[in-house]
């Protein structure tokens, strides 16, 4: 009696359980997305051109190629990726040195985060010049040619350059957005050591070094750089050919004024190309070290040059950093250099205006058989994390291509 | 020179044809880069295009020296002595199949950033063609040559010197164009390499990145051209200095 009660009533809960579930989540066909990695931005317009891919999300000016092409169309900004306000002011690059570089030489590395922020301060007054001084960097101003289409590298970099956010302080906030980061790598498997179980305050600790900020800008408040000791051996300086770079581009390309005006200056020496790869760091006039400059396909390249210490610092994506960090490379974050600053574009045959008809566009393909493709500059990157991110928020699948 | 016209006729139709830059952009487009090869407006801010090819050139070439300067020596050794080319040649063989562009990591570990690493993987690249064909040449000179050489009463430094070197030395040759061959091939590996602005596999790379198709062409171009230049010399010096070869029987 007392048994077939219980089984009665095991019974009903069952029953009960499964109404709840079905009437609160109700089945439904859940629309995909293909993600595929494209290893950094370049097969990113080919692939775009070729109709191999739907869409791509990717770093200026890379989004700015496609529609200059004529192969696609910039569907939004990544500040504006939903849900609504989660990106603004999103962390994006980031300064960083070797943690026995910070301790072995102080004032070279508050010197170079000082040379940073007066740098970034003229790219965020004079965004013209600086576009232009940036088109110069990365294509010696020359045209960009597609098929019939050949377009100034300056026009390119002057439009990309308004949806570059160039700020440098590590305020709170953009500390919690790459804590965010730390969670989305997380998630996604990529963090399996030192950052895979630790709380936030802890992440913060092993993640960041604000002292060099604020020395820096207390060195510049006050007028007067502090001159560091002469270094002896070259300093390597890794950095990406992207417009978020625009500070260090500038500092070096424009460094007769930073001298003149703050007595520092990355002074490039026998330059044969627009992309000269040695410098001298100079302050109040002495030389203080020979300087390397290293470009990078991408972030973890730049990361594995800082674990074997061929670079001592690099201007590099966060979550490159984070990666490396979890892994034991002993570099700190020192300061943002620029926020926001990526692009999604979609092919011209895309139905999408927003990221509600790109969402609609992505359904019908799925239901259709036939699921989006979008790629992606690397697995991890900014660009991939924000864009699962946003495409799961929307309530669509992600398949790995 | 029948061939290279119809190629770039249909080149041209077929450009037209298929429309899309990316998959073959229209000569147009890339033959005025190669109009003005002193010029630096074509190049993405690398410098001209010859400036890009003689950073390249001096890469390759000191890649190669090395190469030569370490495998003939070791290839004439092995190619004498049965010992040491059983002792080396599983190693060798097992290094051989290892494409150039799979050292890149190790050559930045242990070469660091800079020329020396971009020269060991044109140096791997060059290496075993040189050294099998001086083993080969060394080997395969006949027996009666030193036989005789010896009966006349010459030591060991004067058979090296004067049988071996001369007898082996079309081969050796013919290494050498080969080696100088892939080592070119290899500027595009080794300019892969952190730690450069400059150089024709450079330029191919850094071009990619803005989905600039007429420059990779271009550079394409201009790495056949030093090739197929630089494979001519080898040939006439081999016209000039070996052919005796076929006068020997």
């Amino acid at each position: 009696m007392k048994k077939s009660l219980l089984v009665a009533l095991a019974a009903i809960v069952v029953i009960a359980l499964l109404v709840a579930f079905y009437t609160i989540s109700p089945p439904h066909e859940e629309g995909t997305v293909s993600l595929i990695q494209a290893r950094g931005t370049g097969p990113m317009p080919i692939l775009l051109g070729t109709g191999q891919i739907d869409a791509y999300i990717a770093w200026q000016p890379t989004p700015e190629v496609a529609p200059l092409a004529g192969i696609g169309k910039v569907l939004l900004y990544s500040g504006d990726l939903p849900p609504k306000g989660k990106w603004t002011n999103h962390p994006c690059c980031v300064f960083s040195a070797r943690q026995d570089t910070i301790a072995e030489h102080p004032d070279l590395v508050n010197a170079m985060s000082a040379l940073t922020i007066l740098s970034t301060e003229y790219v965020r007054e004079n965004p013209d010049k600086s576009a232009e001084i940036v088109a110069d960097w990365l294509a010696g101003k020359g045209n960009f040619t597609f098929g019939d289409i050949s377009v100034s590298s300056v026009e390119v970099l002057r439009q990309a350059f308004p949806t570059v956010k160039f700020v440098n302080e590590p305020t709170e906030k953009w500390i919690e957005g790459n804590i965010e980061f730390v969670h989305a790598l997380r998630a996604l498997g990529v963090l399996t050591d030192s950052l895979a179980n630790t709380t936030d305050e802890e992440t913060i600790a092993i993640l960041f070094d604000t002292g060099p900020y604020s020395q820096a800008k207390a060195m510049i408040d006050s007028g007067t750089i502090i001159t560091p000791a002469p270094v002896g051996k070259e300093i390597g300086i890794g950095y990406l050919n992207s417009d978020h770079d625009a500070a260090l581009f500038v500092a070096v390309k424009n460094w007769q004024y930073f001298n003149d005006q703050y007595g520092i200056a990355l002074k490039p020496v026998g330059a044969t190309t627009s992309r000269p790869e040695k410098a001298e760091l100079m302050v109040n006039g002495q030389k203080v070290a020979d300087v390397r400059l290293i470009p990078g396909d991408a972030g973890p390249q730049l990361m594995q040059l800082a674990s074997t210490n061929a670079i001592q610092m690099a201007y590099v994506g966060n979550p490159p950093v984070i990666a490396a960090v979890d892994k034991g490379t002993p570099v700190k974050i020192l300061l943002a250099i620029n926020t926001e600053g990526s692009g999604v574009v979609v092919s011209n045959e895309s139905p999408a205006t927003d990221w509600e008809s790109f969402v609609e566009w992505a359904n019908a393909r799925s239901a259709a058989g036939k699921p989006l493709v979008i790629a992606a500059p690397g697995k991890g990157s900014i660009q991939d994390v924000m864009i699962r991110y946003s495409l799961k928020e929307s309530g669509l699948s992600v398949s790995e291509g | 020179m029948l061939l290279p016209v119809l190629l770039i006729v249909g080149w041209e139709v077929a450009a037209y044809l298929i429309d899309n830059p990316f998959i073959l952009p229209s000569l147009t487009t890339v033959i005025p880069i190669l109009l003005h090869p002193f010029s630096d407006e074509f190049t993405l801010g690398t410098g001209s295009l010859v400036d890009n090819a003689a950073v390249s050139l001096f890469r390759v070439g000191s890649g190669f020296a090395l190469a030569a300067f370490v495998a003939i020596p070791l290839g004439i050794v092995m190619g004498r002595s049965a010992i040491l080319n059983d002792f080396l040649d599983t190693a060798i063989e097992l290094l051989r199949p290892i494409p150039p562009l799979a050292w890149v990591p190790l050559a930045l570990a242990w070469f660091k950033i800079g020329l020396a690493s971009m020269v060991f993987i044109i140096f791997i690249g060059a290496f075993f063609p040189i050294l099998l064909n001086t083993i080969d040449g060394v080997k395969s000179i006949k027996r009666t040559w030193v036989e005789l050489a010896m009966t006349l009463g010459a030591r060991e430094a004067d058979i090296l010197g004067k049988v071996i070197l001369h007898g082996a030395a079309p081969t050796i040759w013919t290494g050498l164009r080969v080696g100088f061959g892939i080592a070119w091939m290899c500027v595009v590996a080794a300019e892969w390499l952190p730690g450069t602005t400059i150089g024709l596999g450079y330029l191919i790379l850094y071009a990619y990145n803005f989905g600039q198709t007429n420059v990779i062409i271009a550079g394409m171009v201009m790495i056949g051209v030093i090739g197929i230049v630089i494979d001519q010399i080898f040939k006439a010096g081999e016209r000039r200095w070996f052919s005796w070869r076929a006068l020997e029987r």
